[in-house]
Formats: C-alpha cells, structure tokens, sequence
C-alpha cells in the first residue's frame, strides 16, 4: 500500500473521529443537558418583579386615617459595585437618615451581593438619592406604613414589620384584609438588560381599608385624661374604654404608657400590650354588681331585702371587713352596692345559694373565656374551677377577689347590664372595604327587669354618700361602681398594690354609653372611687357632649 | 490500491467542453446546495430584526456572494487546475503581498486590520488567501517530491508561515490558523515523515509557551490580551461568564435550549433577543441549534461529512501529485474550520473567529469556500476525464 493512501485513510480517521465528537457534544447538549440550559436562558432573558399592593389604610368611625400606606423604596447596594463606599456613605447618610458608619460597614461587606442600606425610605427622600446616580443601587418599590397620629391607639393597631407584614394589633389581625395581593410582572429583556416586553402575570389586588367603630376625638380626650392620670396617680399602667353598651361598639380604648406607634421598638415590651385585652386582674368591688344580679335573677333577694352587717364577719379563717364600718347593723341590697359593703355581698351569694350556682354565674357573665372582641392577644382570666374551691373562697369571690378578668370582659358583662341584659361580644372594626362586618349576636344571661333594678342600685354609687359621687355627671344620671382590689403577689394579697377602677354607664336608666378606668398600682391613693371615678367622669362627660347626648 | 496519480508534465487536456455534461461531482454540489440552503433559512431566522426596515437584507446579501460563488466555482471547475501550477511564484507572490497591502491600509475595525473596505463590500484578504496558499505550497512540494528530507519540510513549513506571520499581525487569528493547518496537511499529504511533525509540534509547544507565558512577562506582546482570553476561556466557560466565556456560554445556552427539534424562529429567544453574539457570523451553528434543534445540528453536520468525505474522495482520484495535494489541503481546511467552528459553538473549542464556511454570512469567507469547491471540482472533471480516456475508472467510489 502506498504511502499517501495510509496517509489518506489517516486522514479519513481524523474526519470520522472529530465528526463523532461534533455530533456527541450537539447530542449531549441538545438532548442530555437541555433543561438545564434551557433554565438558565428563562433566568437570563426574564425577570420577575414583585409589584406591591398597597396596604388598606386604617380609619376611625368618621373616616379619618389612623394608618396609612406611603410609597416608599427600599435602597439596596451591591457591594462590589459601589465604587467609593466612604463618599457614597457620607452621600447617603443625611438622605435616608441612617448612620454613616452603619451604612460603610455595609458596604464594605463582600460576603455578599445584596445589602439593604435602608428600608421604607419615604418616596421623596429615595428619589432624592436615585438621583445622585449612585452605581451598584438598586431601588425597589414598596409601602411605607406610617400613623399620622403618632401616638393615638397604638397598643390598638399594632405595627407592620419591615417587610410589611402586620406584627400585632389590628394590623396583626386583619392582616390579610389590609395587605391585599402582591402583584407579578414578568419583563423580557434582552442581553443588553433592555425590558423588550412587560406583561403583567398577576394583578395587583390593592388591601382594603378597615373602618374601626372608634372615634379618633373621643380616643384622643381617653387618652389625654390618662396621661393625667399617669402623672397624678404614677401608676403602672392604666386603660380606659369606652363602648356603646347595645351594640357592643368600641368608641375608644386608650392604654398608658403611650408608645408612638411610627416607633414601637423604642418602647418596652410590655408596653405595647393592649392592656384592655391582654392583662388579667382581680376586679374586686366592680364584681360585686354581678354578685347582686345574680341573686335578683333567681329571686333570692330584692333590692329592699336586708342583710345584718356587724363590722367582721369570719369566713373560714379569715376575718372580713367592709373598708369602713358604716355601723348601720343592717343594710339593704342597694346600700350593700352604694357603700360597697363587702360582708354583705358575702351574705347576698350566700344567699343565692352559695358555691355552685355562684360558679355558674360567673361562667354565666362571661368569665374564663375570651370575649371574642376582634383584637388579638385576647387573655382569659382566670376562674377557679368549682372543685378547687376551698373554705375561703367563697368569702373572696363575691366581693371580686380571687379571680382573674380583663378590663374587655367587665366591659361585656357590665353592658349586660347597661343594655338590658343581653352579653355580647365587643367589637371595634365596622367595615372592610365597603362591607360591614357581621356583628356578633348577643345572648340574654338577664331579664330586662334585673338589669333595670341592678342600674338602679348602681345610680345609688354615684349618687351622695356613695363611694363614687366624684363621678356625677351635671345633668345626667350616672351609674356605675367603683373597684380596689388587693393585689395577689405570690399568692398573698398585699397591702400595698392595688388596682383602683371604676366601670360605669350614662344615662343612668337609659345608658348610651359605657366606659371603665382601671388603673393599676397608683401611688398616693388605692381608692377607685379617688382615682379612678374622676378620670372616668372627664372621658364620660366629654364623651355625652361628643355623642349629642341630651342632658335629663 | 493505487490512487492514479500521474505525473504532472502529463500534457493538459483542452479546456474547451468537449461534451456537454455535467462535470461537477453530484454528492459535493448536493452538500454545497444543502448548506448554503441551512445558511440562508438560519441567517433569515436569525437576522430578521437586525437590519431596520429590511428584516431580508443579511439573506439578500449572503444570496448574492453564494451566486456569485457557484458562477466562480463554475468557472474554475472548467479549468484545468494542473496549470496553475505554472503560476506557483505569481500566486504566492498574490498571497504575500496582497496581505502585506491589506495591513498596510486596511483600518482597524473590531481590533483586526483585515479588511479591506471595497465599494459596498469589505473583502478580507485572508480568506482569499487560504486557495492561494494551497495552489502555491502544491505547486512547490511536488517540485522536492522525491526529496522528502528535513529540508523540504523545514522549507515548506517557512513558505507556509511567512503568511501566517502577516496574517497574524493583521490580529486575524483564525486564519493564521487556516494556514498553519493547510501547510501541514500539504506536508502530510505528501508523505513528511512523522518525526518531522513530532519535531514541529515540539516547536510549537515552544513557540505557545513563549507566546502565552515568556513574552508578556518580557512585556512582548505577541497576542493580544483578548485574543489570549479568547483562546484559553473555553477551559472555564460558567466561571467568567463575560466577554469570551460569555459568549461560549450563551451559545451553549442556545444550543441546549433547542433541545430535540428545536424552538423554532419565534420562540428562538437566545437569538432574538441578542444574547448569543455574532448570531449570522460564528454562531450561526448554535443559531440552527437553537432554533431547529439537535435535528438541525445533526443534518448541517451530516452535510459538512458529506462534503468531507467528497473532498477526500477527490483527493484519493486525483489525476497527479499536484491535485491531490490541493485536495488534501483543502479538505483538512475545511474540517479544520468547521471543527473549530462547531467545535466553539458547542464548547470545546476556544473561540478564534474562524466562520462556519458555506454557513456563516459573510462574503470573503463565503468566495473562498465557492473557489476551494471550483479547484475540487476541476481536479474530479480532470481526473474523470483522465480516466476515461485511459479507459480506468477510478477507484475508492
């Protein structure tokens, strides 16, 4: 064989050989790997961004804006291609009101390609920045929530987290009204990172606006007075509600200490609890309304029946003593209310029949459950199961010791009575969007006239010599009763910390509003009747005027 | 076996037609109809938003050089090739200094000084160049035929690289490639024995450590430096995907995302919307990868082994030394240009700008390729026409 004809066949080899390798690589790209790459040309030539929804905006009763949703950016570097971080730093600090040296630290991060430099910066402000032009900024839209009101109802409608998600309160429970649906577009760009086409894969569905049934000028002159209080009375903290007793409407709900609500993270953790739904205490005299109903209910007693009151009474062990001696030897069941005598409310459940159907009264009204109301963080109290009742009890539950509520439960159980006995959920949201929301039924636990003759004894309290007459309103009958109850600590009560309050109802026979002032360990005075009743007359009194509540 | 070569003082038949047939080989003119057919579907895909208000004018174009090519191929497939060799001086002279020219006053466009600007039509010398340095380099080693020492081999290799040299400081690599691989595949041809190829490629070891390592040390520059990212990117393509890596990689893209038959001209989006670079010019094949899928690949690739596979078939009938060293010169070019070319486009390649021929839009490659087919084309008529005169018929059908 001749020499070029090897040579050829050589040749020949070397054709087939890079042929089948030509042909292998096509194959293995085209049909082995072509998920892959067909993946990574999706990532490369489309691009999905987020569209925010605007956040429904939060309203008091008249339409006035309690939250609201602003256009703001979140401004976010790329380290690397931040070419002169210390310039940029210094650029950047004043514009977006974030500190100098936080913001270089940031950028002088390299473990990563993404720094948020600041979050929910206002529209304007960013714009401002944008324009400085700065490399390796990115600007991505969002909502900025803000509370024109700063310090209104905080603990009320709770936060936003920084990603926008509603953290406590009302913004916590009707998150998913308020926050609406991110929209979704997707953008073709082409390799020069031109948008060739955007086409918008999921619409923007903005939040919807929640209409509270609170009215933002009662809200304010609650919280006014109890900064009075705060200062006067340096409690530990103190709330005030106002309600509409018939329908269960919350008109105002005012905790102190304030918290500013643009700022909740300055405030300490417990001062951000609403304290009208998340504390639990010991009513003391306040419960004793209860007390009384009940044993007019079942007929046990009337108001004119009379109970012998010596000045102690032992039970179990213990000796009881009414917080004065009124030396009167006997009372009726409408003096035991107006002066708050504490061994004749002892007598009155014992009168009702003692432990069992005490217990089931106080389930009756209400206690031990959640109310319902539509804020979260909702406490129970606490009630003593009936067999763990011991010797004592008996002497301690009917004058409002020895069982744990929350201020939003007197509120429920004492509208029973102000409304004619029906007990019914509270509720502060009217509306979401357009549509009201369905109100919660309500459910008799007392008959008309029991509710009449109990707002008639409960006048008596505001009445002269009763232990609340600072909280008679000029003009109107007033109706209500005053509380101090010891509080327990580690399981002795104490002769230092009290909780001093009043709940209460104007007009007296006819009430259109209910309100209640519960403040916890003042200092200087214990008496509901010198803490609480006045602060509860000044809300309630501009509260009438406020509703065009003609006087009597 | 023997291949029919005769000696090349043979005297040349006329060159008038004797009778009226069709004297150029019917399988290389069906892969040359197949793939300019491939190159003008793809160029059409792939171009339509490119040229504002005629999404046709790269197709009318790249029409125009291939009608122009079959009418030079025509031509010189009536040509005996053997008296080409009568012009072996003239011809390298046209190869030399017409590339001496071309540097001399051709500006610089995308970093090459290649191009010479004609009216309505850039021509890049090189291209030409390639048809030259085969006819020339043929016509002088059949001279030393008998003679295959160090010498010839060595000489040969110079004449060879002289070119390379002015092409290479034209900073078009890619033929200075062409012709390295057309100069030794004229020495293979002709039967240099393998220790002078075993001591060439030791001289280019050398010469590539020099180039890539040695000189910039001693601040020579030699390559540039995105010639040099050029050639050693297609080693790490995902790692730097920018610049050479880049476009490598979105070529792999494209070729991936075409899967089994493809995603059609529409839906073709690593094209349409410019990720894949140079899409009309060396990516074409990932174009057609893209858009028609593995089946396309596979059919432009079978066209290209039958084109081959012609060529060497052609080379194996040659009537004389000379044809034969012209056909194995031309067809380890055009496998070396389309295996480089495939061979970037899917990845295992560096990228050197050596075009796709018959495929890729562009006119000076595109004549360069019509005339290699014209000189394969008249070596068959000649060695059909030798053999039925002598009553032989070629072997290796």
């Amino acid at each position: 064989m001749h020499l070029i004809d090897r040579r050829i066949g050589f040749i020949f080899a070397v054709f087939l050989a890079l042929l089948a390798i030509g042909a292998t690589r096509a194959a293995w790209l085209g049909v082995v790997r072509a998920d892959d790459l067909e993946r990574a040309a999706a990532v490369q030539q489309e691009d999905d961004i987020t569209i925010p929804a605007q956040r429904g905006s939060i309203k008091d009763a008249n339409g006035i804006d309690l939250g609201v949703s602003e256009p703001a950016m979140d401004i976010a570097a790329t380290p690397r291609l931040v070419n002169d971080a210390t310039k940029v730093a210094a650029e950047l600090a004043p514009i977006i009101d974030r500190d100098e040296t936080k913001i270089l630290s940031s950028l002088a991060r390299r473990d990563t390609q993404f720094v948020y430099l600041g979050r929910g910066i206002p529209a304007t402000r960013a714009e401002r920045a944008r324009k400085l032009g700065i490399p390796g900024l990115e600007f991505i839209p969002r909502y900025r929530r803000e509370y024109p009101r700063d310090w209104m109802a905080s603990q009320l409608l709770g936060y936003v987290g920084t990603d926008g998600n509603g953290l406590r309160g009302l913004e916590y429970t009707f998150d998913k009204q308020l926050a609406g649906t991110d929209g979704e577009r997707r953008m073709v760009k082409d390799a020069m990172g031109e948008p060739l086409e955007i086409r918008d894969t999921k619409p923007v569905e903005p939040g919807k606006d929640v209409t509270l049934t609170l009215e933002a000028d009662l809200q304010d002159q609650a919280e006014e007075v109890l900064a009075e209080v705060g200062e006067k009375w340096k409690p530990k903290g103190a709330t005030a509600i106002v309600m509409d007793p018939h329908s269960g409407a919350i008109l105002a709900l005012a905790n102190w200490p304030r918290v500013n609500a643009n700022e909740p993270d300055k405030a300490p953790e417990e001062v951000n609890v609403n304290r009208a739904v998340g504390t639990n205490y010991e009513p003391g005299s306040t419960f004793k309304a209860f007390t009384v109903a009940a044993a007019l209910e079942e007929g046990k007693v009337t108001p004119d029946t009379s109970f012998p009151i010596g000045s102690v009474l032992m039970y179990a062990d213990r000796e009881l003593r009414d917080s004065e001696d009124h030396g009167m030897g006997s009372m009726t069941v409408s003096e035991i209310v107006k002066y708050s005598s504490n061994i004749g409310a002892v007598k009155i459940a014992r009168a009702l029949g003692g432990a069992k159907p005490f217990d089931r009264w106080i389930h009756r009204f209400g206690f031990g459950k959640r109310t319902g109301v539509d804020l979260p963080g909702e406490e129970r109290g606490q009630v003593l199961a009936l067999e763990d009742y011991s010797g004592a009890t008996m002497g301690n539950l009917p004058i409002g010791q020895g069982i744990n509520v929350t201020p939003m439960q007197m509120m429920a159980a004492y509208a029973a009575i102000a409304n004619g006995g029906i007990l019914r959920a509270p509720h502060i949201v009217d509306k979401v969007g357009t549509t009201p929301t369905k109100k919660p039924a309500g459910k008799r636990i007392l008959r008309e006239s029991t509710a009449a003759s109990v707002r008639k004894m409960l006048e008596g309290v505001t009445g002269e010599g009763g232990t609340a007459s600072g909280a008679h309103i000029e003009g109107y009958t007033t109706a209500g009763k005053t509380g101090t109850a010891e509080k327990a600590i580690n399981g002795k009560y104490s002769e230092e910390f009290y909780v001093a309050s009043f709940v209460g109802f104007a007009p007296a026979n006819n009430p259109k509003l209910l309100a209640a002032v519960i403040v916890d360990e003042p200092e200087g005075d214990i008496y509901g009747g010198q803490v609480a009743a006045p602060a509860w007359k000044q809300i309630v009194n501009f509260a009438l005027g406020y509703k065009k509540i003609r006087p009597e | 076996m023997s291949a029919p070569i005769q000696p090349a003082s043979d005297p040349p038949p006329s060159l008038g037609p004797r009778e009226w047939r069709l004297r150029l080989d019917p399988l290389l003119l069906l892969a040359t109809l197949g793939l300019v057919a491939c190159s003008l579907i793809a160029i059409r895909g792939a171009t339509a938003d490119d040229w504002d208000g005629d999404p046709l004018y790269y197709v009318k174009r790249q029409a125009v050089y291939i009608g122009v090519g079959f009418v030079l191929m025509y031509g010189l497939s009536r040509l005996d090739y053997s008296r080409l060799r009568e012009l072996r001086y003239p011809i390298y002279g046209l190869l030399i200094f017409g590339n001496l020219f071309v540097l001399a006053i051709a500006p610089e466009t995308r970093g090459t000084r290649a191009w010479l600007e004609l009216p309505g039509f850039n021509l890049q010398y090189s291209e030409i160049g390639k048809m030259l340095l085969a006819v020339a380099l043929a016509g002088f080693l059949v001279e030393r035929m008998r003679e295959m020492g160090r010498q010839t081999t060595a000489r040969v290799m110079l004449l060879g690289l002289l070119p390379t040299m002015i092409v290479l400081a034209q900073s078009d690599l890619g033929s200075a490639t062409v012709y390295v691989v057309g100069t030794l595949a004229i020495l293979f041809v002709a039967g240099a024995p393998w220790r002078h190829f075993a001591g060439l490629a030791a001289l280019f070891a050398v010469a590539v450590a020099f180039v890539l390592v040695a000189a910039p040390r001693l601040g020579v520059e030699v390559l540039k430096p995105y010639q040099v990212e050029r050639l050693t990117s297609f080693m790490h393509p995902s790692e730097n995907a920018n610049d050479a890596g880049y476009q490598q990689e979105q070529a792999r893209i494209a070729i991936g995302s075409g899967e089994k038959t493809g995603r059609g001209v529409d839906g073709a989006t690593q094209t349409k919307l410019d990720f894949l670079p140079e899409h009309h010019t060396d990516f074409i094949y990932a174009v057609i990868g893209e858009t028609y899928g593995f089946a396309g690949c596979a059919l432009v690739l079978s066209l290209y082994a039958l084109l081959i596979w012609r060529a060497l078939h052609i080379l194996t009938i040659a009537k004389n030394l000379f044809g034969a060293l012209i056909a194995g010169c031309i067809a380890m070019m055009l496998l070396y240009q389309l295996f480089v070319n495939i061979g970037m486009n899917v990845g295992i390649m560096p990228i050197t700008g050596v075009t796709a021929p018959l495929l890729s839009f562009g006119g000076s490659s595109m004549l360069s390729t019509f005339l290699a087919l014209g000189l394969l084309h008249s070596i068959n008529a000649q060695a059909r026409d030798t053999a039925s005169s002598k009553g032989r018929t070629a072997i290796f059908q």
